[in-house]
């Protein structure tokens, strides 16, 4: 009896504990307003302007007792001075509690991201709880909240799904870099490389695009038909947090392929064919190991050798050449193709070093393996010693097929 | 045949102290260990280690010459009653402060991590309460526990490091020294109350089934805490570098709030439990350390009874610093600093006592009967 | 206030009967009598205690021994005896019988016979179904076995039923239950005792062991427990289990009930004792830990193979019925960034018109499962189905339409009422069930911290608990040696020891 006496007491008390206990962090999850992407510009009154994407989470559902006939996203956008104080700023025009959850995006606009104010914004980022680290960066030409608003999927029925897929699939074709906070706040505190971060736009651009090949930003792709204005296409550069510059699609792929931090993914690309310069030929490389790099280091003057193995397999043949049939031809071939991405490679190397004055290549890392000690490697300053340094590359190509159908008939005798 | 009154076998027993060290990879120690070593902490682990073996060796030697006695009786008995009273007053002192301190970092990372807007007395209490539950349970209890759950834990723990190292870049290791192979040893050396806990597992010593479990648990137990808190070390780099580590309050929850496998992209939530799991158990233990010793300073035979008073009295003590994270990590420190020299000396200490009082000579005397 | 607690205390030194009976002191009195010589006077009083003539099936036939030349009467209830066995075999034998020296056992053809001296006995016996004659001038009578009571025959298992085994199961017939575990176990070991555990209807227990396995100590605790019982009446099993379980309130089952033979037999020759009754189709067996409620006799029919793929089934199964309703709860308060961001939205969407928070709508589809559950199972047969049917499908459908809860939640409650039939002991099956209502609250109230909390809190309750000594999660921990059957099983042939918790007499099985 006593014992029981003494149970039911616990259960009350338990019962009173938990009684006052709930409801602090309790959010219903209906109650919330998703925002799918943020947008960041620069302010005319305050220092910034945000724009929240929010998700309807009804639209497109098809589900009894959930589908609708709202629109798919709201958006929001207003003038404030950091990234948390908005959160209940917004809930003047939007009902409910606004929510990081599926916060995944952060678009900045160029003019913002070129500020030196710009990465105090950023480490506001580490301070919400619900802001991850593995949020994509995407910098615009336009502004951000411009960006948003035109931006408009076709197939997507849901925003977070269309940001997802279109720079998951960027980055499986190098079209864009990765560029996660993570990487953003971690490059920059290392002080050594350059952060590349995603670069794209919905405002196109009128260029004569015939002879560039992939030389393009993002809005010089020429599109036509009834899709989406929005393209996600090269890269901007980062150094020390602030923007200093973009890069070509091209451009964007080589930085991938000296990259020692990461492997580069498999991409496809096309160059002119060395016999008759009116074809080109496209083929897919893909990049077996990360490239080597050394460095070595004789008073003052540092040397990178670097060492690039490709897997090249040729998927198109214009000019007929059959390079499948012929070992000299494809020699020759190989020769070229080695020349030409030895040169571009060394162009664009020269680039970074007078234009960027630093690598986007995290080569710094190699440099590190070179110190026993972190105080001697700070001596040592990378980012200072790369502009001057002698850089080397060489490039080595081994086939892999050449097609399906690796043999062509003779053109010659197909046409008479 | 087989009967078990109240005590451990060596499974629970390695399970115990697994639980109870292993789980400070996941708080700010980590922290205190790059402060100083950066990129090169996760050598440190292994300087501890080296550090600790004698003290903890000769601890067992003194330990393994008295059958049931734990060891506040111990030193009662090699240091006398007053100076022993004494050495066994600041033992539970310095206990007791990690106790409180440890306790209230860990609900600072429950509510700066995962629960924000709950007030942390709540949390606190919740945590505590638990533990003191555990505790009141009785050694044999907490073992039991801590073996049926430690698998998961550690399978958990697994996952999260095999995930960040497929994510993380074994470049960021280098320079391999840190600032420097002489800072690393003696940094390391400072810090090697880490392993203290192994001091206070004497007073388990009684309640272990078999003695030379002590010796062979302890050791077993020493390697695998050793690496596991190596691994996670040099884990947490790789996935941040050094110097976004050092910005960061609590790494391993950093970390866990990072990785992603496949679709599920925000995982901490599946770990969280594991964690909790482990902490709730570290604390209970702790609490029933807390309670021997206490109930034998003032000879309480039943100490159990002391629990809830001292599970109270931690979290009155322990909600006091005003902005936990940054106070409560000075005091952590300087309360590692401290227990060094006592760690590493008095099991010194202990043995010259046995050796002078002829102790050693008397259980070779029994052994040969 | 103060008066009321005055007059208890003074009260409580008195002791006073609040209720008014009838004592029967005269006729505790002639039973404890020995059995009078006079015939004349013993029947008149048996005839007395039995309420003859208003007793219709109790029977005082009289006649003469042929030969002694001596009255004779015998005493039967014909509705429990075997009437034509005594006609046969007792009553003609012993009319038509001339020769004047005889025993009178050499003339009773029956199987069993024994003497009784004293009037009680003789009512215990003729209770029990027996018959017994009064002779004349005899200071003792004899105790014929015919007993005979009705009851069902050994049909098929209902509710631990398995595909690949034996089928029979215990009916309500003690005598045919042990003779379903002779059947098994052909040792000269095993002992059958018995033991009268009541104190008016005098019901029978039989203790099951075998003698030279099962330990000495917890035989003698157990036979301590059952004997200091104070009770008029234990009809069956079910409720001797709780007059014997040491705790009463505890969520958890401490003592093992099944209805397989062949399980109980595979207890007792691992050392462990079974008790079986009368009335109660099943036995207790024990001390049982979290396992044997755990495991089915079917896991070891099965190959090795199939057998451990079930045993995971029942695992997951039991995780999924402890906290698939309360991480709903959990994640849809708590840790909305643990879903995947298209789930997230399909919940929130389909959220936004249900009127409850998310809780309520969680206990609300459980009770609603529960109701159906409770209420299917009291349904006569015929219509049993309909009400499955109508239950979960159209009322859960209904609902999602009417916006009262989401269709998430019917998925996520019905999942975890499905996964809970895979536990087959009833008792567990409550115990889990009820627990997850302590899971579903604490996620409520405190997300994944809480129901952690209430997990490890229960974690260590668990190990804590004993059964007649035995902890509760042996042999995982504490670790003792055995054949390590937890959550998976070995092979047969890996199997070689017997559970050292129980701590048997023999320890290898081979």
């Amino acid at each position: 009896m006593k014992k029981q006496k003494h149970l039911i007491k616990m259960v009350c008390l338990i019962l009173l504990v938990v009684s006052l206990g709930g409801c602090w962090d309790k959010k219903e999850i209906e109650r919330n307003a998703y925002v799918v992407a943020i947008g960041l510009d620069k302010g005319k009154e305050a220092s910034l302007k945000i724009t929240y994407l929010i998700s309807n989470p009804e639209y497109g559902s098809i589900q009894q007792g959930g589908s609708t006939n709202e629109p798919p996203v709201e958006i929001i956008s207003f003038e404030t001075d950091d990234l948390v104080s908005p959160l209940y700023k917004a809930n003047a025009v939007i009902a409910k509690e606004i929510s990081y959850n599926l916060m995944k995006n952060i678009i900045v606009s160029e003019k913002l991201a070129m500020e030196k104010e710009f990465i105090r914004w950023m480490y506001d980022t580490t301070k919400e709880k619900d802001i991850r680290r593995d949020t994509y960066l995407i910098f615009t030409k336009e502004d951000a909240s411009k960006f948003i608003l035109e931006n408009q999927p076709k197939l997507e029925t849901r925003a977070n799904k269309y940001f997802e897929f279109i720079i998951r699939r960027g980055i499986a074709t190098a079209n864009i870099p990765d560029s996660t906070l993570h990487r953003y706040l971690r490059i920059t505190e290392a002080d050594a490389d350059l952060f590349l971060g995603i670069y794209a736009t919905t405002e196109h651009e009128d260029t004569d695009q015939s002879n560039k090949g992939d030389e393009i930003f993002a809005g010089q792709l020429d599109t036509t038909g009834k899709t989406n204005k929005t393209q996600f296409l090269g890269s901007t550069v980062f150094k020390e947090g602030m923007m200093i510059g973009k890069l070509t699609a091209e451009d964007t792929r080589i930085s991938l392929l000296l990259s020692v931090a990461e492997k580069s993914p498999p991409m496809l690309i096309s160059f002119p064919d060395p016999n008759k310069k009116e074809y080109r030929i496209a083929a897919k490389i893909t990049q077996l190991k990360s490239p080597k790099v050394d460095l070595k280091m004789n008073n003052g003057i540092s040397k990178v050798d670097v060492f690039l193995p490709i897997h090249m397999d040729i998927l198109t043949d214009h000019a007929m050449e059959n390079y499948a049939k012929d070992t000299q031809k494809r020699e020759e071939l190989k020769k070229y193709i080695e020349n030409r991405f030895e040169k571009k490679m060394m162009k664009f190397v020269t680039r970074t070093q007078e234009e960027f004055k630093a690598d986007p290549f995290g080569w710094s890392l190699i440099a590190r393996k070179k110190f026993a000690s972190l105080p001697e490697y700070k001596r040592f300053g990378w980012m200072q010693a790369y502009p001057q340094m002698d850089v080397n590359i060489s490039v080595n190509i081994t086939f892999g097929d050449f097609g399906r159908q690796s043999r062509l008939p003779k053109l010659e005798k197909v046409r008479d | 045949m087989e009967d078990s009154k109240g005590k451990i076998g060596i499974k629970e027993f390695i399970a115990i102290i697994i639980l109870t060290i292993g789980t400070k990879l996941t708080d700010d120690t980590t922290v205190i260990l790059y402060k100083q070593m950066e990129n090169a902490a996760w050598m440190s682990p292994f300087v501890i280690c080296a550090f600790s073996i004698l003290p903890i060796f000769l601890l067992i030697k003194v330990m393994n010459i008295y059958e049931n006695k734990n060891l506040a009786d111990v030193i009662n008995q090699l240091f006398g009653r007053f100076f022993g009273f004494f050495t066994v007053m600041i033992l539970w002192f310095l206990l007791f402060s990690a106790l409180t301190i440890d306790s209230a970092v860990y609900t600072d990372i429950i509510s700066t991590m995962y629960f924000e807007k709950t007030p942390v007395i709540m949390i606190y209490g919740l945590l505590m309460l638990v533990s003191a539950f555990g505790a009141k349970k009785g050694i044999e209890h907490i073992g039991s526990v801590a073996w049926s759950v430690i698998f998961w834990i550690k399978l958990s723990l697994l996952a999260a490091l095999i995930l960040t190292f497929m994510q993380g870049e074994i470049l960021f290791l280098f320079p391999i020294f840190g600032n420097g192979a002489w800072e690393v040893v003696k940094e390391s050396s400072l810090r090697t109350s880490l392993n203290a806990e192994f001091l206070y597992l004497g007073l388990i010593f009684p309640y272990l089934k078999n003695k030379k479990d002590y010796k062979k648990g302890t050791w077993i137990a020493l390697a695998i805490i050793t690496t596991e808190l190596s691994f996670s070390l040099a884990a947490f780099i790789m996935l941040f570098d050094h110097k976004g580590i050092q910005l960061m309050d609590f790494p391993f929850h950093e970390t866990i709030r990072y990785i992603e496998i496949g679709f599920l992209e925000n995982i901490e939530t599946f770990f969280f439990p594991f964690w909790l799991i482990a902490s709730f158990i570290r604390f209970a233990f702790y609490l029933y350390l807390t309670a021997i010793l206490f109930g034998s300073l003032f000879s309480i035979r039943n100490f159990e009874h002391l629990l809830p008073i001292i599970a109270t009295l931690v979290v009155f003590l322990g909600i006091i610093p005003e902005n936990p994270t940054f106070t409560i990590f000075k005091l952590r420190e300087s309360l590692l600093f401290i227990t060094t020299p006592i760690f590493i000396i008095l099991p010194f200490l202990l043995w010259a006592a046995a050796k002078l009082k002829g102790e050693f000579k008397n259980e070779k005397a029994k052994a040969s009967d | 206030m103060l008066g009321d607690l005055l007059k208890k205390a003074f009260s409580s030194n008195k002791k006073s009967n609040p209720f008014h009976e009838k004592s029967n002191k005269e006729e505790i009195q002639i039973k404890e009598q020995k059995i009078h010589s006079d015939l004349e006077y013993s029947m008149t009083i048996f005839k007395e205690i039995y309420s003859f003539p208003d007793n219709k099936d109790v029977k005082f036939r009289t006649f003469q021994i042929g030969g002694l030349k001596k009255q004779a009467c015998l005493i039967s209830i014909s509705t429990i005896t075997d009437i034509k066995l005594l006609d046969e075999y007792a009553i003609q034998p012993l009319l038509r019988n001339d020769n004047p020296s005889f025993s009178i056992e050499n003339v009773l053809a029956v199987q069993a016979l024994s003497t009784v001296e004293y009037n009680k006995d003789a009512i215990y016996e003729i209770n029990k179904g027996n018959a017994v004659l009064f002779i004349e001038g005899y200071t003792k009578a004899y105790s014929i076995t015919a007993a005979n009571f009705q009851g069902r025959d050994v049909s098929n298992a209902d509710n631990e039923i398995v595909l690949k085994g034996p089928k029979e199961a215990f009916t309500e017939k003690a005598a045919s239950n042990i003779s379903l575990i002779r059947k098994r176990i052909r040792d000269e070991n095993l002992i059958v005792e018995s033991a009268v555990i009541s104190k008016r209807t005098k019901n029978e227990l039989f203790i099951v062991y075998i003698k030279d396995l099962a330990n000495k100590q917890l035989l003698d605790n157990i036979k301590k427990r059952v004997s200091s019982l104070n009770v008029d009446s234990v009809q069956n099993l079910a409720l001797l289990e709780q007059h014997i379980e040491e705790r009463k309130l505890s969520l958890f089952p401490s003592i093992l009930y099944t209805e397989r033979p062949d399980r109980a037999s595979a207890f007792i020759e691992d050392g462990y004792i079974v008790l079986l009754m009368d009335n109660s189709p099943d036995s207790l067996v024990l001390p049982a830990t979290f396992w044997s409620f755990f495991h089915i006799s079917e896991d070891h029919y099965l190959r090795y193979i199939y057998g451990n793929f079930t045993r995971g089934l029942r695992m997951i199964a039991i995780f999924i019925t402890l906290f698939s309703s309360s991480i709903y709860v959990g994640i849809t308060n708590y840790h909305t960034e643990m879903i995947p961001p298209d789930l997230l939205l399909a919940i929130s969407a389909t959220r936004e018109k249900v009127p409850f928070p998310a809780i309520i709508e969680v206990i609300l589809m459980e009770f609603a499962f529960g109701l159906i559950r409770e209420g299917g199972l009291r349904v006569p047969t015929p219509i049993g189905p309909t009400i499955g049917i109508v239950g979960a499908l159209i009322l859960g459908q209904a609902a999602v339409q009417a916006n009262i809860v989401s269709p998430i939640v019917v998925i996520v409650v019905a999942l975890a009422g499905v996964c809970s039939f895979l536990v087959s002991d009833i008792s567990m099956n409550f115990a889990i069930r009820i627990i997850r209502f302590f899971f579903i609250l604490s996620a409520g109230f405190f997300g994944f911290y809480g129901m952690t909390a209430v997990f490890t809190a229960g974690l260590f309750y668990i190990v804590s608990i004993k059964s007649f000594g035995v902890p509760y999660l042996s042999p995982m921990t504490p670790k003792y040696t055995s054949s390590k059957d937890t959550v998976f099983r070995r092979l047969l042939k890996n199997e070689i020891f017997r559970p050292g918790y129980v701590k048997p007499k023999d320890m290898k099985k081979t």
